[in-house]
């Protein structure tokens, strides 16, 4: 056991969707805890700005499409030839889009579902094989939203996607609990990214105001949730396993 | 998309009788054109035209025409 339960010296993490905003604070808090971390996204520019971002030493970087899911097994694998067993994965890659029911397709719930849920389950799934996770076990962290749990008009597939999240977890929770691997959410709210950013760009003020009047605490920040991802990867979390941490300023409290 | 086809779209979009909207008619005076309306417009812009508009665009529209111009739909 680590003098600092937050210790995470040693231990390597694989953070996917870390080339900016809430995967990339992710990873900078973990390397500050002293994990080893593989970081992982599209963009190898940004990818390489949040190495740039890591204290310590034997960070990588992996550019990964996840959409593209078939191929994550056989990706983990070739990721822990290198770098050994993996002590714990974090999926903080999303796909959030905006559309109404009626303009829905079976197309666009493929393509929310594919980046958001159809990645988590590969993920676990290749974290799960022979000799890619360590002895001791693992943890796994989705970063889900509160999205999952309370509505929002127009992002019923990305409720949809984030809610099923939450489900697989539990599920997968009992499933690899007798090999110690733990599996759990986080689920913000508005968080201050450049995804925000955008939205902001999009919004009228007065309806971006109401946005953020709707959190108690106003919006969050990425550390915020970095902070519980780091909680559950961590030996605070050894006995948490199935759950979704809400970390969302108080929006789901009214 | 031409512009006939386009206001059909936007009928269906409304859930008006298809050849209700000729383009003149003011948003205002339109109940159907909720914020709801507003996302299912942007969505309909990006689909048949790949035009990306927001909802601060949106706003400055006050006609049907307006809108279609901002969607780049043939006159």
């Amino acid at each position: 056991m680590p003098s600092h339960p937050l210790d995470l010296a040693g231990r390597a993490i694989l953070v996917v969707g870390a080339s900016g905003g809430i995967g990339r604070e992710i990873a900078m808090l973990l390397s500050e805890l002293g994990a080893r971390l593989i970081v992982s996204g599209r963009n190898e520019e940004r990818l390489s700005e949040t190495l740039g971002l890591l204290s310590g030493t034997g960070h990588r970087i992996e550019i990964a499409d996840l959409a593209e899911s078939e191929r994550i097994p056989q990706w983990i694998k070739s990721i822990t030839s290198v770098s050994g067993p993996l002590n714990g994965i974090v999926h903080a890659a999303g796909k959030q889009v905006t559309l109404p029911v009626r303009m829905t397709t079976p197309t666009n719930i493929d393509d929310v579902f594919r980046t958001n849920l159809y990645s988590a389950v590969m993920l676990a799934q290749g974290f799960c094989q022979k000799n890619c996770y360590t002895q001791e076990g693992g943890s796994i962290v989705f970063i889900s939203s509160i999205m999952g749990f309370v509505g929002k008009s127009g992002i019923s597939l990305y409720s949809a996607s984030k809610a099923a999240l939450s489900g697989l977890c539990r599920s997968l929770a009992l499933e690899l609990a007798p090999v110690r691997v733990r599996v759990n959410c986080v689920a913000p709210a508005f968080v201050e990214t450049e995804m925000l950013k955008h939205l902001q760009d999009l919004l009228l003020p007065e309806q971006f105001e109401a946005l953020k009047q709707e959190h108690p605490l106003g919006f969050g920040n990425p550390r915020d949730v970095a902070g519980a991802a780091a909680f559950l990867l961590a030996d605070t979390g050894r006995w948490i396993t199935g759950t979704t941490m809400v970390v969302d300023g108080g929006y789901s409290a009214q | 998309m031409t512009r006939t086809e386009f206001l059909k779209s936007m009928d269906t979009m409304l859930e008006l009788p298809e050849g209700t909207l000729t383009g003149s008619e003011k948003l205002k005076d339109l109940e159907q054109w909720t914020s709801m309306a507003v996302v299912s417009f942007i969505a309909l812009a990006d689909e048949n035209n790949r035009v990306t508009l927001s909802p601060r665009q949106l706003s400055n529209c006050s006609t049907v025409g307006e809108l279609l111009e901002l969607a780049k739909v043939e006159a």
